[in-house]
């Protein structure tokens, strides 16, 4: 029997549920430069204070801004995705009899992240 | 009574060459589904529409439907929560439309039955029950809860984009014999678990967690075996 | 047309339907097995039972009672050597079924559970939370799938059966997402198609369940037995009649009228203390409740609810923990369809048509009086349930008799060897009148036919019927058949997945199934079971301690013969409900 096919075309567009993903695949993107850019600073460090202080001044650019800006945003967001989706990843995690529910695990991640976040700025504060 | 505007994309696949809409105003009472909407056109206004249904109760998993872009079960839906309308109505995305708001389903039929959905064991039980703890069942049970109402691959675009990927109700199926303490037959399923279009097909957009009725979370049921996958690729190598 | 051979075709692919098609792969593995059903297997209706399961585990228990309860249950019509049969073949089929991976509640030591159930002396319900059938149905499907030699045919519309010489030589089916008729060519036909309960306005059941087995064998010259016989489950939210399994009483519920009054003490179920009690109060069996129901209502002590007069399922006492944990499935379609949530409000309920304790008559091995015909499930009456069915007894039934049936289809298709004339001219002349049904220029719509029936059959055949009622629902059954065979005026003509013309064919159907439940109750003057009459108040064992068989009349309406009700060890006695007692411990 014939039948129709519907097109895929822009499926992303349809549901905002498939825009969000969309938007935490997209992060990727700015994750992925964020750490060429930190790379390239790292190899101008290896070459010297110079070079190093010349990537430093760049990193202060009004372009350069905006998209640490933006980065920053997409990561922490990227993060919250990925601690929400945590869960799904690990087979039932059970305390003796308990099994810890879903929101558990990721209220724990996202503290974690939190207290890591804090324990590492304070470190670059204060050293 | 208040009266919504239902629009449905109608097909006929002998006089039809693609899908077009059709309204029709249908008077509703509080406690009336989208489904009873439904019949109420088919009853009285135009017998020629077409849909699944049976049990009323999101039981039997035939009533899946689009409704406004989500997929849903249409006994479970109601039209005091569309209200004023209009409400959209169309076949379940990513299956080919047969007619009206009826998909081909066959598809998904081959894939459950290529799961291996039954309890694999070496002896033959000697007419007596196994054991199982009730923790032993609560490792599967919710993954055994899926009514194959499809609403899950209708929210996969993966499913969409790609039809050879197995997909979450079977996968999540897959899951439930493979964690049940009765059976023995996970290295049987583990091809179908490692290939392309088996758990890797999945990029956990969760989407059909989000959408299933029943919460059987064939996201996870995936997604877990992604790590049972890598190990078995990497014990392989030691098993050699 | 197109033709296919099978050595056994089994009509429908519900609990039974796939429990014979197993049965027969397994008792003779080269024979083709045809399963034919309408729906997808998993669609079919007993996915939506929820209850259990009845067999014999416990130490304290024995065949010999579960075999009282179910023939006091019946109210003695049962044929008692097929409740024999079935008590002893009980628990092996549900431990088969545990074996094939169904996920029966436990304890905590790793045993299944069971649970008490209404007219149950002791506990033996199998369950599955509470959605047992649902997982029944998904265990048999999937296990289905382990055998080649069973071929299913999904979404096949049967329309006849073609019968030669009192022998079945095939089944004519529809196609459905094509139209096209096919011929199924086989000596040996399992019927296993359900029930008939969307004959009434307010019933439990799925819109699939139109007794088209039933009118098949009828029409094919196989006599329907005690069709009056009709289950009022009572407890069913109001309007949409979903059902709120019985095992809510089970674990413990009770039901109070607008008052607040637990009533059914008033109906010979009482006293109410000590409760929980076995087969007492709401512990009782479904006839009784749903009649005090009836009374309840006519004294104006029921609530008055949107959808129609109700009482108060109340659960709350039960506790958070094991409503979320026993009755699931229910809590969520409460809150779901009728927006209450059981933990904290009492459920509006009230009796809706669930179970057709009448069909196909068979006898123990699930063979009826045509050659090669064949009958299992609610739509075969193998004489277990008599004049009321016990809770939990149903989804156990699908399994013995399943098997029964596709074991003896399997035997008589080895063993015959005939092969009838061609089948081919008769098939197209049925090809042909089935496609005259989209073509009637004229005609009344396929709705106002069906609620009409639908309408007289609650009025006339309700809970309660009489003589004027009884009546007036066969003459307006007779009307309507005429009406509609002067022609269905359908909106949809074309051949492809028309399913407007697969209802024009289920209302056929039903109208005749619909006569031979209004004409048996209109002969049974007694009152037995679920079959109460007004003007015929208590039991007549001397003139109706019998089976009531109807025989199809053609355009007419069906004879109705009596025949007596095997009775070999259990002589009628009162049935007893209620009374003193212990206080049970629920599992």
């Amino acid at each position: 029997m014939k039948t129709y096919t519907r097109p895929m075309g822009a499926w992303w567009t349809r549901n905002p549920y498939y825009l969000w993903y969309m938007l935490r695949e997209a992060s990727c993107v700015f994750i992925t430069v964020y750490a060429l850019i930190l790379l390239v600073g790292l190899f101008r460090l290896s070459q010297g204070k110079a070079p190093y202080e010349r990537w430093l001044e760049g990193l202060a650019s009004p372009l350069s801004l905006l998209f640490h800006a933006l980065a920053l945003v997409l990561v922490l967001y990227h993060s919250w995705t990925w601690f929400k989706v945590m869960p799904k990843t690990l087979p039932f995690v059970r305390i003796g009899a308990w099994r810890v529910p879903d929101r558990a695990i990721v209220v724990t991640g996202v503290c974690a992240a939190v207290a890591c976040t804090v324990l590492i700025v304070v470190l670059a504060a204060t050293t | 009574m208040r009266k919504i505007e239902i629009q449905c994309l109608r097909y006929h696949p002998v006089t039809d060459a693609a899908p077009r809409w059709q309204t029709y105003e249908v008077p509703f009472t509080d406690n009336m589904s989208v489904l009873q909407g439904l019949q109420h056109v088919k009853d009285h206004l135009d017998g020629s529409l077409t849909f699944r249904w049976s049990c009323r109760m999101a039981i039997c998993g035939s009533c899946g439907v689009m409704v406004n872009g989500e997929p849903r079960l249409s006994c479970e839906t109601f039209l005091r929560d569309l209200f004023p309308g209009p409400v959209r109505v169309e076949a379940l995305n990513h299956f080919p439309i047969v007619r009206d708001l009826v998909i081909e389903q066959s598809d998904f039929l081959r894939k459950l039955e290529s799961v291996k959905p039954y309890l694999i064991r070496e002896e033959v039980p000697s007419g007596k029950t196994f054991l199982q703890t009730p923790r032993q069942m609560e490792d599967y049970y919710q993954y055994s809860k899926c009514i194959n109402c499809l609403l899950c691959y209708a929210a996969c675009p993966q499913y969409g984009l790609n039809d050879k990927f197995t997909g979450p109700a079977a996968l999540a199926l897959l899951h439930r014999y493979n964690a049940d303490s009765r059976d023995a037959g996970k290295a049987e399923r583990m091809e179908l678990v490692n290939a392309e279009d088996g758990v890797w097909g999945c990029t956990l957009v969760g989407y059909c967690s989000e959408v299933c009725p029943k919460e059987v979370d064939p996201a996870r049921a995936i997604n877990q075996n992604k790590i049972n996958s890598t190990k078995d690729y990497f014990l392989r190598f030691f098993k050699k | 047309m197109q033709v296919v051979q099978a050595d056994i075709v089994v009509v429908g692919g519900g609990g039974a339907g796939l429990r014979a098609a197993i049965a027969a792969a397994e008792r003779a593995p080269k024979l083709k097995v045809a399963l034919v059903s309408k729906v997808v297997p998993m669609r079919s209706h007993t996915v939506a039972a929820e209850g259990g399961a009845a067999g014999v585990t416990r130490g304290e228990d024995s065949l010999e009672h579960h075999f009282n309860d179910t023939v006091s249950g019946g109210d003695w019509l049962c044929d008692q050597d097929a409740v024999d049969y079935f008590v002893a073949h009980c628990t092996e089929e549900l431990v088969r079924l545990e074996n094939w991976g169904c996920p029966w509640s436990r304890k905590p030591d790793g045993h299944v559970n069971t649970r008490f159930f209404g007219g149950m002396s002791v506990q033996r319900t199998w369950f599955a939370a509470d959605r047992s059938g649902f997982h029944m149905l998904h265990t048999l499907f999937q296990t289905s799938l382990r055998y080649p030699s069973i071929r299913r045919y999904d979404e096949f519309f049967c329309a006849e059966l073609v019968v030669e010489d009192g022998q079945v030589r095939g089944v004519l089916a529809i196609e459905v997402a094509s139209g096209e008729v096919f011929l199924f060519e086989t000596g040996s036909v399992v019927l296993a198609t359900g029930g008939a309960g969307r004959v009434f306005r307010q019933n439990t059941n799925a819109g699939t369940v139109t007794g088209d087995g039933m009118g098949l064998a009828f029409r094919a010259g196989a006599p329907l037995r005690d069709m009056e016989f009709v289950q009022w489950h009572p407890t069913c939210l109001p309007g949409s009649g979903i059902l709120m399994t019985e095992a809510c009483r089970g674990e413990g519920a009770i039901l109070v009228n607008k008052d607040g009054y637990r009533y059914l003490q008033d109906y010979g179920l009482g006293p109410v203390d000590p409760w929980p009690r076995v087969k007492a109060m709401e512990l009782g069996p479904r006839d009784r409740l749903s009649q005090a129901f009836w009374h309840e209502d006519r004294k104006g002590r029921t609530i008055r609810t949107p959808q129609g007069p109700a009482v108060h399922l109340d659960l709350r006492h039960l506790g958070a923990k094991k409503i979320h944990e026993r009755l699931p499935l229910i809590t969520e379609a409460a809150k779901t369809f009728a927006g209450v949530d059981a933990v904290k409000e009492p459920i509006p309920v009230c009796p809706a048509v669930h179970y057709t304790m009448g069909g196909v008559y068979t006898n123990l091995r699930c063979a009826t009086p045509l050659g090669g015909l064949f009958a299992a499930g609610e739509c075969a009456s193998v004489g277990i349930h008599g004049a009321n069915r016990l809770g939990s007894n149903s989804l156990v039934e699908i399994v013995v008799f399943g098997k029964a049936a596709g074991e003896s289809a399997a035997d008589h298709a080895r063993s015959s060897h005939s092969k009838g004339a061609d089948l081919r001219k008769r098939a197209e002349q049925a090809e042909r009148s089935l496609a005259a049904l989209l073509d009637n220029p004229a005609g009344e719509r396929l709705a106002v036919l069906r609620d009409e029936m639908r309408d007289s059959m609650e009025a006339g055949v309700g809970i309660y019927r009489d003589d004027a009622g009884l009546r007036a629902t066969c003459a307006k059954l007779a009307a309507l058949r005429e009406r509609y065979r002067r022609g269905v005026k359908l909106d949809d003509r074309s051949r492809a997945f028309n399913s407007e013309w697969l209802s024009a064919l289920e209302l056929g159907f039903m109208l005749e199934v619909a006569e031979a439940m209004a004409h048996g109750a209109l002969a049974r003057r007694e009152s037995r079971g679920a079959h109460m009459r007004l003007d015929f108040a208590g039991r007549d064992d001397a003139r109706f301690l019998q089976h009531a068989l109807a025989h199809h009349g053609g355009a007419g309406a069906p004879r109705i013969e009596h025949r007596p009700v095997n009775i070999t060890r259990s002589p009628p006695k009162a049935r007893h409900y209620g009374g003193e007692g212990k206080q049970a411990v629920l599992s």
